[in-house]
């Protein structure tokens, strides 16, 4: 019966990680709708998030049952637990995603988003947290998650800039406040995306070595 | 109530060699005990102790604490010495041919081998209770009166008696059957009646070895609740093959393994994030 249920285990990982990539496909996906006109590949991308509802769903029935079946213990729970906050922070990535797509899908935010360098740093950045986080994840090293809650002061920074700079040129006319609107939500749901990165590399801590660092940054490097 | 108590003068169990119960009345006289709030450290400790049958070494060098008024649970595969360890606190093992002992082992801060300690006041102290229920064959109220009309106990037997079944969670299904036999309860009544004739001698401690093995899944909640209630008033050490009902139960956790102790910590965490490798393996299944 172990056999069957580390099997079990792998089959369940290998789930969350599927959903993981389609996931960092969506946010590679966003950045190409809000620098370059593509509606087709925005209108992808909302269609694509109720693909990651139902893995979520599916994953989260699997670690119940696996829970109530099995009662494991160790690192096995720590593992079951994981999978599960990872996989939902991984579908809150996907609506974020699904948001920009939805803002960003007109020539105003376009223009503005290319005129704005801050966003076009916050893009990259944020990529490389998800992603990170996710390697962090399937590779169960610490050391990467770790990095991945340290640079998210980076992202919150900048976001900060962004909205300070908005505010102080803000526009008269109520078309280019709405497109400014758009740009700011867009801002947002991607440091939302570097928030819940850190969330997985949090999870990836305690997956690894047992230890809760939420809400207790000076524990991270501990 | 009253003649079942004077009854009990007559018939004693085989191994009583002798002693009636007038002369127990007469020359005995037992102080009741209760868990030794004051003392500040564990109340059964070992230190290094090792326990051989001839040249086998069953318990290697094991330090650990048994604190007041905990659950402590001892686990590990078949033959790696728990139970050994758990009878070793009230010299239970002292009835085996070729035991021998090294090592220290403490009852609240006094030693237990080796010294004046009377094992008999020991066991009286330091309660146990079996895997199989094993009341005597008997009635009810003889079963747990019994131990203290023989200790010398100069109270009210039948007041006691009732007192060792409340605590026991007995009482309300017994009180009208009192002098039915022992043997006509269930299996899941009969742990509890050996319980209660373990209360009933005012121990400090409880050893339980694998109370719950014989049980039904609804006799063993019973008795999962009766520990937990049990906790507040006395010391328990537990060894389970139910990794589960370790989790369940008890506020410490000890993994054995060959003999040797390879961790104790809270159980919570040694359930969640151990920190040997080889309780890891064990707690997860991968063992072996």
């Amino acid at each position: 019966m172990t056999a069957h249920f580390v099997n079990l285990l792998d089959d369940l990982r290998r789930r969350s990680l599927r959903m993981a990539s389609l996931v960092e496909d969506m946010l590679e996906e966003c950045g190409e709708v809000v620098f370059r006109a593509d509606a087709a590949l925005a209108r992808r991308i909302v269609s694509r998030d109720t693909e990651i509802d139902e893995d979520e769903v599916g994953v989260e029935t699997e670690v119940v049952r696996l829970l109530a079946l099995y009662q494991p213990v160790g690192r096995d729970l720590r593992l079951l637990t994981a999978v599960l906050k990872v996989t939902n922070d991984l579908e809150r990535v996907a609506d974020c995603a699904v948001n920009i797509a939805e803002r960003a899908g007109h020539l105003e935010v376009q223009e503005l988003a290319n005129r704005n360098e801050d966003l076009k740093q916050l893009f990259p950045l944020t990529r490389r947290a998800l992603r990170n986080a996710v390697q962090a994840y399937s590779a169960e090293d610490a050391a990467v998650a770790r990095g991945v809650i340290h640079d998210d002061a980076a992202i919150d920074a900048l976001y900060g800039q962004i909205v300070r700079q908005v505010v102080v040129t803000a526009p008269g006319s109520p078309a280019q406040m709405a497109a400014v609107l758009d740009l700011l939500s867009v801002a947002k749901n991607l440091e939302r995306i570097a928030d819940h990165a850190t969330n997985i590399a949090e999870d990836v801590v305690f997956l690894t070595t047992g230890a809760i660092v939420r809400h207790r940054r000076e524990e991270v490097d501990a | 109530m009253a003649t079942e108590a004077q009854d009990l003068v007559a018939p004693l169990p085989p191994n009583t060699r002798g002693l009636d119960f007038t002369q127990a009345l007469q020359t005995r006289s037992v102080a009741p005990a209760t868990a030794s709030a004051a003392t500040s450290g564990p109340v059964v400790r070992t230190e290094r102790l090792s326990i051989y049958y001839g040249n086998f070494c069953a318990v290697r060098e094991v330090t650990l604490d048994v604190p007041l008024c905990q659950v402590t649970a001892i686990i590990g595969p078949s033959g790696c010495g728990k139970s050994t360890l758990l009878r070793a606190m009230n010299r239970m093992n002292d009835f085996i041919d070729g035991v021998r002992v090294s090592g220290r082992l403490l009852f609240n801060g006094q030693e237990v081998y080796g010294s004046v300690f009377d094992p008999v006041e020991l066991r009286r102290r330091v309660g146990m209770v079996f895997q199989k229920p094993n009341p005597f064959p008997k009635s009810i109220f003889k079963n747990v009166a019994w131990g203290p009309a023989v200790n010398g106990y100069r109270g009210n037997l039948a007041e006691l008696v009732e007192e060792s079944l409340r605590k026991a969670a007995l009482w309300e299904e017994v009180k009208d059957k009192l002098n039915k036999s022992a043997l006509a309860l269930s299996g899941g009544q009969q742990q509890r009646l050996c319980i209660a004739r373990a209360i009933a001698m005012q121990p400090e401690v409880l050893l339980m070895d694998e109370p719950c093995s014989a049980l039904d899944p609804i006799a063993t909640a019973r008795i999962e609740d009766l520990i937990d209630r049990l906790k507040t008033q006395y010391t328990v050490a537990l060894v389970t093959h139910n990794m589960q009902q370790a989790a369940r139960l008890s506020d410490r956790t000890a993994f054995m393994l060959m003999g040797e102790l390879v961790e104790v910590d809270a159980t919570s965490h040694l359930f969640t994030t151990p920190r040997d490798q080889r309780t890891q393996d064990y707690i997860t299944g991968r063992f072996g």
